[in-house]
Parts: C-alpha cells; sequence; structure tokens
C-alpha cells in the first residue's frame, strides 16, 4: 500500500456516523468514507486508507479532506426493510452505505424526520388501516363516486356526439347481428303510431315532465344468436327485432312496455353513461394492478360494470311502468314478456334485452323484475 | 462482494434483488391509497415510489441501482400522455376517420415520446455514483417504429371503406381491399418479429455508462427463429384445446340425450355451457402460463446475451419452467387473494428476471471503474430529457 498515512481530520468531526462509500458522481471509483454530521452539516472522511476499497491507488482522493454538505443538499434515503442506504448530494455525488441497520439508527438519532408517507410504509398497523381505507375508498368509489363523475362527464357531452356514438354502433350491430325486417309495413305503422301515442301521454305538451326525449323505431330481423330482442343506442336508436315481435303476437301492451323500457335507457343516456363509467373503473383498476396484467386489471373494472347495468335496467323499468301507467295500461302487461322468454329458452336466455347474449349478468333477476311489474300493477309502488 | 472471475480471465458481476414481497405490499397499498383519494394526480409519485423500490433492491455488483427522477417532472409527462389518449380514445368514438386522424397523430409524436421516455428513464438511472445515458438518436426512434405505424396504417385505411357501404347490403364483389384485409393478419404476422427486431435493437443498442456503449449483436433471424417456435407452441396448444372441445362437446351432448326428456328444443344448460368454456379457459391458462413465459424467457436471454459495449457484455440465463411455474403460482394466488398478492407477485418475477442476469467485465473491475467517467457532451442531453419528464414504462 503506498497510500499516505492516515492525517486527523481537520474539522475533529465525531466519529458518530456508520462507514460508507463516497462517489463523486464523475467517475465510477468508489472511496470508503466515515459519515459525521455536526453543525447543520453532513460530514463524510476518509479514515481507513488501508481497509480493503475499491480502489486503494486514487491519488486524487486528499484523506485529509473532510467533504461536507449543508444538511439541505442531502437527499435521504427512504427507510427499507432490505437493500443499502444512497444519500444523493446536491453536488451530484452520492454514499452508499452497506450497513443499514447503523444508518437507520444513526439517522433517527440525528437525521431529519421521515415523512409520513414513508412511516406509513414501513408499519403493519398504518398498512392495515390504509387497507381498509382504500376498501371503503372503493365502496364509496363504486357506488356514488363513479356514478356521479360518469354523470358529470356525460354532462359535458353534447348530445351531438350520443348521435355520433349511436350510429357507429349501430353499424356494427347492423354488419354482425341484424337483418332488414320482414314485418309488413302496415304492422310497422300501427307499432310506431301505438308508441308514438304513449310517449305524447307520458310527455303531455306544456306538461311537468318537459319533453320526451328523440328516438328511433327501427325494426330488424335477427340473426338467431340476438333472437328476440330490443336494445336502445345512444342518440335515440331504439332496435326491435322481428323474433321479439313475433314472441309478443297479441300482446302490443307488452311490446310497447319493451319500447318504453328502451326509452328509458334514452331518455337517461344509459349507453353513454356505461361508456364513462367503463372508462373510469378501468382506468381505476389498472392503476392498481395494470403493470402486472391488463387482462386481470379489467376484469373487476367489468364486473363493476355489470353491477351498474343492473342499475340502469331498474331505472329503465321504472320509466317502463310511467309510460305503461301514463297511457292507462297496467305495468303486468310485461309479465308476459318473462313467461314467453322463459317458455323459449332456459334460465340463460332469460336476458332478452339488450346486447349479445353473453352479457347475462347485465340484468337483474328475472323474478326480480316480474315482481316489480306486479307491484307497479297493484299500485304498491 | 460477490464478484466472480471466470476460467477465461473474465469477471462477473452478479445481479441480485434484495426487496420483499411484504416491503412492496405496503409500499403499494399506502401509494394506491394516496393514487385513488387525489383521483390519480398521485400517481407519478406513487410510480416514483415504486421504481426508486425496485432499483436500490436492485444490486450490480454488490451495488444498488439508484432512480433519481423528480416526480413534479413526471407529473407533466403523466397529463400530457393521459390527454393524448383521452383524445385519441374519444375521437374513435366519433368516427373512424376522427379515430384513423388521432392514430395518425399520435404515431407521429410517438417515437419522439419514446425517444424521450428511454433517454429520461436512463438519464434518472444511477449505478455506482454515475448516470446511465441513453445514446440513441430521436431519428433512430422514427426508423424503428415507422414500420410498424405504416403496416397498421395501411390496415385500417383498407378496412375503412368497409365500414361506409350501404348497411344492409352485402358485398358482392370483392375489391382489391378485400384481398388485402384477408391477407392482413398474415403479413402481420410475418412482420412481427421484424418489427420487435428494430425496436429492441434500437433500445439496446445504445445503452450507455460513461464511455462504455452498448450495441445490438443479435441478427434479425433470431427473432424470426422464436418467433417460429411461438407460432408453432400457440398451434399445438390451439389443436389441443379444439380435441378437448370437441371431447367435452360430445360428452355433454350424450349427457344432454340421456337426461334431457324435455325435447329437442331445449337450450344448453349451465352446466353444459360451463363445459364448453372450459377449453376457452384452458388456452386461456396455456398462453399465460406456458406460451407468455416461453415467450418472455426466451427473448430476455436472446436480447440481453446480445448486448455488449467494448468491455461490458450481459448474461442471461432465465429458465422458462422456473418462468412458468412462478407464472402460474402468481395468477392462482393473486385471483384467490383478488388482488392482494399482486405486490408479492411482483417483487417475485423481478427477482426471478434479474437474478437471471449477469454482468461481465473483460477489465478487472478495479481497473474498469477507474476509466468509467461521467461523458461531458452527454450532461447537457440528458438535462433536456429531464424537462421532457415523460415516462412510457416501457
Amino acid at each position: 500500500m503506498n497510500a499516505p498515512a492516515p492525517a486527523p481530520p481537520r474539522a475533529e468531526p465525531r466519529a458518530d456516523g456508520p462507514q460508507a462509500l463516497y462517489f463523486d458522481g464523475r467517475s465510477a471509483r468508489a472511496h470508503a468514507v466515515q459519515l459525521g454530521l455536526r453543525d447543520g452539516c453532513l460530514l463524510a472522511w476518509r479514515v481507513n486508507p488501508a481497509a480493503p476499497l475499491d480502489d486503494p491507488f486514487d491519488p486524487a482522493f486528499d484523506p485529509t479532506t473532510v467533504r461536507r454538505w449543508p444538511l439541505a443538499q442531502v437527499q435521504w434515503p427512504e427507510r427499507t426493510r432490505h437493500g443499502q442506504r444512497t444519500l444523493h448530494l446536491a453536488d451530484g455525488a452520492t454514499l452508499q452505505v452497506s450497513d443499514s441497520a447503523a444508518f437507520d439508527a444513526w439517522r433517527a438519532q440525528h437525521g431529519p424526520r421521515e415523512s409520513w408517507v414513508v412511516r406509513a410504509q414501513q408499519q403493519w398497523r398504518s398498512t392495515l388501516v390504509a387497507l381498509v381505507l382504500l376498501l371503503v375508498v372503493g365502496a364509496v368509489g363504486y357506488r356514488w363516486g363513479v356514478p356521479l363523475a360518469a354523470s358529470g362527464l356525460v354532462a359535458l357531452v353534447p348530445a351531438a356526439a350520443d348521435e355520433a356514438v349511436g350510429a357507429q354502433a349501430l353499424e356494427s350491430v347492423q354488419g354482425r347481428w341484424l337483418k332488414p325486417t320482414q314485418l309488413p309495413a302496415q304492422r310497422q305503422q300501427d307499432l310506431r303510431a301505438a308508441f308514438a301515442q304513449m310517449v305524447a301521454q307520458a310527455w303531455p305538451a306544456g306538461g311537468a315532465a318537459g319533453q320526451a326525449p328523440g328516438y328511433t323505431l327501427r325494426f330488424h330481423a335477427a340473426t338467431p344468436e340476438l333472437g328476440p330482442n330490443a336494445f336502445a343506442l345512444p342518440g335515440g336508436d331504439i332496435v326491435i327485432t322481428d323474433e321479439l315481435v313475433a314472441l309478443l303476437e297479441g300482446h302490443d301492451d307488452t311490446l310497447l312496455g319493451v319500447m318504453a323500457h328502451e326509452l328509458g335507457h334514452v331518455q337517461l343516456r344509459h349507453g353513454m353513461h356505461a361508456l364513462a363509467q367503463f372508462t373510469l373503473l378501468s382506468t381505476a383498476t389498472s392503476i392498481a394492478l395494470g403493470d402486472f396484467s391488463s387482462v386481470l386489471a379489467v376484469l373487476p373494472a367489468w364486473l363493476a360494470q355489470m353491477g351498474y347495468s343492473r342499475d340502469a335496467e331498474r331505472e329503465a323499468d321504472a320509466v317502463a311502468v310511467r309510460l305503461l301507467q301514463a297511457s292507462g295500461r297496467s305495468p303486468a302487461a310485461m309479465v308476459v314478456l318473462f313467461e314467453r322468454l322463459g317458455q323459449r329458452g332456459g334460465a340463460d336466455e332469460a336476458a332478452a334485452d339488450r346486447g349479445p347474449p353473453m352479457a347475462f349478468a347485465s340484468h337483474p333477476a328475472d323474478a326480480e323484475r316480474v315482481r316489480f311489474f306486479r307491484d307497479a300493477a297493484v299500485g304498491l309502488r | 462482494m460477490n464478484d466472480g472471475t471466470t476460467a477465461d480471465g473474465e469477471h462477473r458481476l452478479r445481479i441480485s434483488f434484495v426487496g420483499s414481497g411484504s416491503e412492496y405490499f405496503r409500499i403499494w397499498i399506502v401509494n394506491l391509497l394516496l393514487t385513488l383519494v387525489t383521483l390519480g394526480l398521485y400517481y407519478p409519485f406513487a410510480k416514483v415510489r415504486r421504481l426508486r423500490y425496485f432499483h436500490r433492491a436492485t444490486e450490480v455488483g454488490g451495488h444498488p441501482l439508484s432512480f433519481h427522477a423528480d416526480p413534479w417532472k413526471m407529473l407533466r409527462g403523466y397529463l400530457l400522455v393521459v390527454v393524448l389518449f383521452a383524445a385519441y380514445g374519444v375521437a374513435g368514438q366519433f368516427s373512424a376517420v376522427a379515430g384513423l386522424v388521432a392514430f395518425c397523430i399520435i404515431a407521429a409524436l410517438w417515437p419522439a415520446l419514446w425517444h424521450s421516455s428511454l433517454r429520461f428513464r436512463l438519464a434518472n438511472t444511477g449505478w455506482r455514483g454515475l448516470r446511465l445515458h441513453f445514446t440513441g438518436s430521436r431519428g433512430g426512434a422514427y426508423v424503428a417504429l415507422a414500420p410498424g405505424f405504416a403496416l397498421v396504417l395501411v390496415a385500417s385505411t383498407a378496412l375503412l371503406p368497409a365500414g361506409d357501404a350501404e348497411p344492409g347490403t352485402p358485398a358482392q364483389e370483392l375489391g382489391p381491399g378485400f384481398w388485402l384485409v384477408a391477407l392482413l393478419p398474415l403479413l402481420m404476422a410475418l412482420a412481427t418479429p421484424a418489427l420487435l427486431w428494430l425496436m429492441r435493437r434500437y433500445q439496446q443498442g445504445h445503452l450507455a455508462l460513461g464511455a462504455e456503449e452498448t450495441r445490438f449483436e443479435v441478427g434479425m433471424g433470431r427473432f424470426y427463429g422464436l418467433g417460429l417456435r411461438v407460432l408453432g407452441l400457440t398451434m399445438l396448444a390451439a389443436f389441443v384445446a379444439g380435441l378437448l372441445a370437441a371431447l367435452l362437446a360430445f360428452g355433454s351432448g350424450m349427457g344432454g340425450n340421456a337426461g334431457g326428456a324435455g325435447g329437442a328444443g331445449e337450450p344448453p344448460s349451465l352446466a353444459n355451457l360451463l363445459f364448453m368454456l372450459v377449453p376457452v379457459l384452458v388456452v386461456f391458462v396455456v398462453f399465460q402460463a406456458a406460451i407468455g413465459p416461453y415467450f418472455i424467457s426466451r427473448l430476455q436471454n436472446l436480447v440481453w446475451n446480445g448486448t455488449r459495449s467494448a468491455h461490458l457484455r450481459f448474461e442471461s440465463a432465465l429458465r422458462f419452467r422456473a418462468l412458468a411455474a412462478l407464472t402460474l403460482r402468481n395468477w392462482l394466488l393473486i385471483v384467490i387473494t383478488l388482488g392482494l398478492y399482486f405486490p408479492f407477485a411482483a417483487v417475485a418475477t423481478a427477482r426471478l428476471r434479474l437474478q437471471a442476469v449477469a454482468l461481465v467485465s473483460t477489465l478487472h473491475p478495479d481497473a474498469l471503474f477507474s476509466q468509467v467517467e461521467r461523458m461531458s457532451e452527454s450532461a447537457a442531453g440528458d438535462a433536456a430529457a429531464d424537462i421532457a419528464g415523460i415516462d412510457l414504462g416501457l
């Protein structure tokens, strides 16, 4: 070893810190140093050049020099259970401490206080509190936050946007699920007229209910997968399949009730709400889990969206009840829909209201909806 | 230190990962709560904390990496990217043409963003007191990404007229557009290894520590070799799943006839429906737990074993079986714990993937580190990268 003999440090600082490796930020060379704190400064000096270092022959490093940094220029590391501690200094230098336990003890005694986030991260108790709060925030966000934010977003979106979104959705649905209708023109015209009258009765001119939402009734034959079905798109397109008209043959009140239900979706802009809700939900879940798997992140968002969808169906059912009653019909007419659908298929096919049949969790249970319409008919709701 | 000298006079700097799942769990929970409560604004701060943790836990030759990014600068970049993607998403909802225009704008900006993101990430990564840097040029990023974007653009314009056709009228005449559309999946599949190679060449060929600047020494052919093997495995999995589906359909069909006295028109019961879901589930699990890990492990080894500089090279020996077992375990536990296992999974995956890599030096580390110095001209560029603050996390 031809390094110079150790000279006592000039400032006579207390040797109160752990050993560290000093990197000047310009070269990858390491220098073993001793850390100390005095007079609001962090100090580092080389005490034992004979100790095994990465580079014991560094001529540039003067062993008598004490390096000092005002504490304001020191970025302290966040405490962790494993790993080394690295201090970053304003001049680009770093100090690396491998004896983390000694460093933490020294810092707790002399160094600055840790931020509350770091302290919270280090304790299981606060983690548990955070977990509980997270569940509460999640529940509140799901119950009130997302629907409220979605309503705010939808209120900002002009009605023209609904039409553009609906037009594009209709285009893609027409290509895959729908064919030109086979219904006689007279039958179509009768249904349109009956529904127009029903809407006019629910929203009388100058009445308190305001203006009826704009809508366009479209009759289409459906592919077998779609079958008897009706759905509403943003912008007011209401699609009724020929198969549904056939299923409800002789029960025009029921068919009008289905149309009223779809008009409820249009009036309450459920399509746009769903879009906004799903965007918000999937953003939240991908922040939490997106680093691991985007598939896994979308799954909870989709499940939550199904919950909102069931709520939307209940709201649309309420609109259907209102329209049926306003036109002097009984809400009990809707029960026929569920009976017919039940006769046609098993439990899996009951969701004959909107969208592809795969979304079978998007609607409340049939029994619940039948009860709702029955109760409405006898004036319980 | 856990450095070792190999037989041929090379010196191996091992990479070890000292993070722990339970510790990252606590960091994750606290920061996730803060992110949700602040409606996402805390996200860059949480991300910096996560990256700091993972960098600090990664020790190369006994020395931890460090992460220096300023979360306030990242917040700006993050907001920019959010606005960009929100605009893209909204435009796509309105009309196909608006979506295409938005795609073109993003395609024009994306390579520049990618370039600044790579520079930002490396310039904020430190090791042994030195910052790394990314030496790739902005033009290079455009060269690497342009072919992929061009292909997607051709695909979308070819699909556009189909959307404009009168609804309801079946397209009887097959124009040249149809054949282009029909051939596109094939074209895409053929191009994917080349596109991936272009990207990796750009990323891996411009990493620098002082004057040590990497080059990428893997030919495009190796990527096609990997692509072919992945394709073969995928087809094998699809075949097995198809076989399974056929067997199940046959089996459940028999059962349905035996028990279903109701009549021919009876729809499939819930149990039968679940049976039909089994092959889908099998394909999904096989993809996640076998083909994904196979691709990831082989790609990591291929890419890092071909990355070297004047005195340094990487050795990656990530084993497929270990990664597949870990992935399956992670998936199962994440699903069982409803997501709470996620941080443990992230740490375990990082440990396995990082500890499979070693840095190999042809010089003795002392000699190497006494000559590795910061390049003065790179400092200004890194400062510029710092201003953009864009971190796409690629």
